[in-house]
């Protein structure tokens, strides 16, 4: 299979490549396209179809192997069953084997993955206290190596008529037989104990009418459930909705803030005259210049509630991290810390082009200096950085490291949900996905991330449409 | 004082204003160099207290200080090579050069094969009329804003799957992470090198044709040599970009050996703030020494390529 696609893909650049006049442009396109195809068309695609499905924990599998998985749960030993003296062994291959007495009749038997082999009697040679001591053509595992196949030991079955032996501790095996009956006509688990039917809901599991469910369950498309989940059930749009608004008055405090301060540092600096302003401007760049990831693990530090410079500082002790609230102020501030440089540079560029005839008409007119500033300067400078200011919202709305490094989105909140005070869309979507203590859902992570898409997609398809940089498409 | 006096003081051209040669005076400008100053002070607050905490002898988060009591190398020689005894948990041991050394080869890498990419995509999309061009462009815009860390999931899961074919670009590999981060490349970068590579004159195309070059030879004979200054600007964003990032790496990573530094620092740091502050502070300061240099050397460039539309994040 991947030596196919790797044959097919090659013949396909041979042809483009080594085709001397046709298909030019692709000779130059294919490089990063490539990449672009693979690692991000492909997963958005590949993101959108898990939306569509419930892939989550205890929904990991395949519908075959979860009923293969529900049958090997459901084994159980039986009343009067049959046991074994066992030896785990190596055969010739290395692959793990069970070496079986049958403890009634003294049969020997060798149990592989696939099925059960009966031993000429006296092919195993038998120690003092019944057990296995030596078995020529296999090595039996012992000490220290027999510590460490536990875990293989105990997920290691061999397949009988009637149903499987497993080992039962180190020197014993039990038959077992299974206590649920599968029906691949009508597709349901029947319990042999007392008939009880389990049905394919649909949903990924088989459910019984009391609504007794079997594990593992299956991944399978549930349409829009994901979707119409984030909107409707309860559980779930509360957190969204209520990281949604912070999410938002997240990213426009930020960037409201900053350009505030980085204009009115502009204006303080835009002074041609002024001494020491090449260096002032130098100076207030640095948070810029710092690596972000090192300047928010530094605040980290220094907002430190028991050994924080800031807290020392103002001989307070304030939670800067753990309290909800200020933990959103802190998250905020630590931001405007990093984006207040951006605006600065940006109005000093936007300031200098605004031409000075415009201000000198102004004044000749009568205008005074506020007035001025309100109704000739700002407005002709938003022209400049308004759509900066829409690209930056964008970016803060999604700013990840931020968020995680600093607060992890936390502290907790008091709800059922992993949505934290200060978690953030993205923030909130990762630990959906990856660190959900209840599990993960890859299904309803996928769902909201493409919720953040359509939201990051209209406000900066918004500022793109409104700086007209669409119209250079010629 | 309002802040509109300066607006009208700007009435007269500067060129004008620089020849009268007014004397710079302190006296009349006393609130800017405050307001300054100010701002100055807090921008460089944590990066000074880091500097004196990572030549502070008391390595601890609550013994930094502003001026440290005592001068030592201590802190980067416990970051460079722990003493494995102090240091019992293996995910807070530091192996600070594997992972500058890391981040440094993937940035360093994704950067060269950024602008080179970017540079093949954005030449086609500049010189050459066929057809879905404009379509392509328009679709290069719209997938950036599915930012690549919302597919993470899935990229997660194809790079384990491809792991399994090919273990030498699987989860938890340089290589893999790397070409993850180059399915990015085709972006907002190549707009910013289309806008560039439309304002050659196409006139030194064709003369270069006309002797006969190919258009291989041209765009590396002639485009490529011309666009070498937006090249490197937009190098060094994206080597910044790459150091940066933290999300896909810690994703995708695994073993303490293979980090990068964001998320080595992250993990040596976390939760241990109060003991591993001063060699984290020797950390911060190696790495982020150079690249703020680099970055505030090419200020001037990288403010203008940011200004025509894309954004640090």
């Amino acid at each position: 299979m991947a030596l196919g696609v790797l044959a097919a893909a090659t013949l396909a650049l041979d042809a483009i490549y080594l085709s001397p006049k046709r298909a030019i442009p692709l000779k130059f396109l294919i490089p990063g396209t490539v990449f672009l195809i693979a690692f991000q068309v492909v997963p958005i695609v590949y993101n959108v179809n898990v939306g569509f499905t419930n892939w989550s924990t205890g929904h990991i599998l395949v519908k075959s192997e979860a009923i293969d998985g529900i049958k090997r749960n459901s084994l159980g030993p039986p009343a009067n069953g049959t046991s074994y003296a066992m030896a785990p062994a190596r055969d010739e291959d290395g692959d793990l084997v069970l070496l079986l007495v049958d403890e009634a009749d003294g049969k020997e038997y060798v149990g592989t993955k696939d099925e059960l082999k009966p031993l000429d009697k006296g092919s195993l040679k038998l120690g003092q206290f019944g057990t296995i001591a030596s078995a020529p053509g296999y090595e039996i595992v012992k000490g220290r190596d027999l510590l460490a196949l536990d875990q293989e030991l105990a997920g290691f079955t061999v397949p009988t008529a009637s149903g499987a032996i497993r080992a039962e501790g180190t020197e014993t095996a039990l038959e077992l037989a299974p206590t649920l009956r599968y029906s691949r006509l009508n597709d349901t688990f029947t319990r042999i104990e007392d008939g009880k039917v389990f049905r394919d809901n649909g949903k990924g599991s088989f459910v019984a009418a009391s609504g007794e469910e079997l594990e593992p369950g299956w991944r399978t498309n549930i349409g829009l459930a994901n979707f119409s989940a984030v909107l409707r059930d309860p559980l779930i749009r509360e957190p969204f909705v209520r990281v949604f608004i912070w999410t938002f008055v997240f990213a426009l405090s930020i960037v409201l803030i900053s350009f505030a301060l980085g204009l009115f540092l502009a204006i303080v600096l835009d002074k041609p005259t002024l001494r020491f302003r090449r260096i002032y401007q130098l100076l207030l760049v640095v948070p810029y210049a710092l690596p972000g990831f090192l300047a928010v693990l530094i605040w980290g530090g220094l907002l430190n509630d028991d050994f924080g410079v800031v807290n020392s500082l103002l001989h307070a002790h304030i939670p800067w991290l753990f309290d909800p609230w200020w933990a959103k102020v802190s998250v905020i501030a630590v931001s405007v810390w990093l984006t207040v440089p951006y605006f600065l540079l940006v109005s000093l560029g936007a300031l200098q082009s605004i031409p000075g005839e415009l201000v000198e008409a102004a004044r000749v007119d009568g205008g005074g200096g506020w007035q001025i500033f309100r109704r000739v300067t700002l407005p002709l400078l938003l022209v400049v950085v308004a759509p900066l200011m829409i690209a930056s919202f964008a970016v803060n709305f999604n700013s990840f490291v931020t968020i995680y490094l600093l607060t992890a989105g936390g502290p907790a909140s008091n709800d059922q949900s992993v949505a934290g005070a200060t978690d953030i869309l993205i923030t909130y979507t990762y630990k959906l996905a990856f660190e959900a203590g209840k599990g993960n859902d890859f299904g309803l992570a996928s769902a909201v991330s493409i919720f953040i898409f359509f939201i990051v997609a209209s406000i900066t398809g918004a500022a793109f449409w409104r700086s007209g940089s669409l119209e250079n498409v010629r | 004082m309002s802040t509109a006096d300066q607006t009208i003081e700007r009435v007269e051209p500067r060129v004008a204003e620089r020849s009268r040669l007014p004397r710079p005076s302190l006296q009349g400008d006393w609130w800017r160099h405050l307001v300054a100053l100010i701002a100055v002070a807090i921008a460089l607050f944590p990066i000074a207290y880091v500097a004196s905490a990572a030549f502070n002898a008391d390595s601890s988060l609550g013994g930094a200080s502003l001026i440290p009591r005592s001068v030592t190398l201590d802190n980067f020689r416990e970051l460079l090579s722990p003493d494995p005894a102090k240091s019992q948990l293996q995910s807070s041991t530091s192996h600070y050069a594997r992972w500058l050394g890391n981040s440094l080869v993937i940035a360093l890498s994704v950067a060269l094969l950024n602008v080179l990419l970017g540079a093949l995509a954005a030449y086609a999309f500049s010189r050459f009329r066929f057809r879905g061009r404009r379509m392509g462009l328009l679709f290069l815009l719209l997938i950036q804003m599915f930012p690549q860390v919302l597919a993470l999931v899935a990229i997660y899961l194809i790079v384990l799957r491809t792991g399994a074919v090919f273990p030498f670009m699987g989860l938890d590999t340089k290589v893999g992470l790397l070409l993850v981060y180059l399915g990015g490349v085709m972006g907002i970068n190549t707009w910013l090198l289309k806008g560039f590579f439309d304002t050659i004159p196409s006139e030194l195309d064709e003369s270069a044709r006309v002797d006969g070059a190919t258009p291989s030879q041209i765009f590396w004979g002639v485009v490529l040599p011309l666009a070498l200054p937006i090249l490197s600007v937009i190098a060094i964003l994206s080597f910044v970009g790459i150091f940066n990032e933290y999300i896909l790496a810690s994703t995708l990573l695994q073993s303490n050996e293979n980090f990068t530094l964001p998320v080595g620092l992250k993990g040596y740091i976390d939760k241990q703030y109060s003991e591993h502050w001063g060699p984290f502070a020797a950390g911060v300061l190696l790495a982020g020494i150079p690249i703020m240099i680099i970055f505030m050397s090419l200020q001037r460039f990288i403010v203008s390529g940011l200004t025509q539309g894309s954004v640090k994040g």
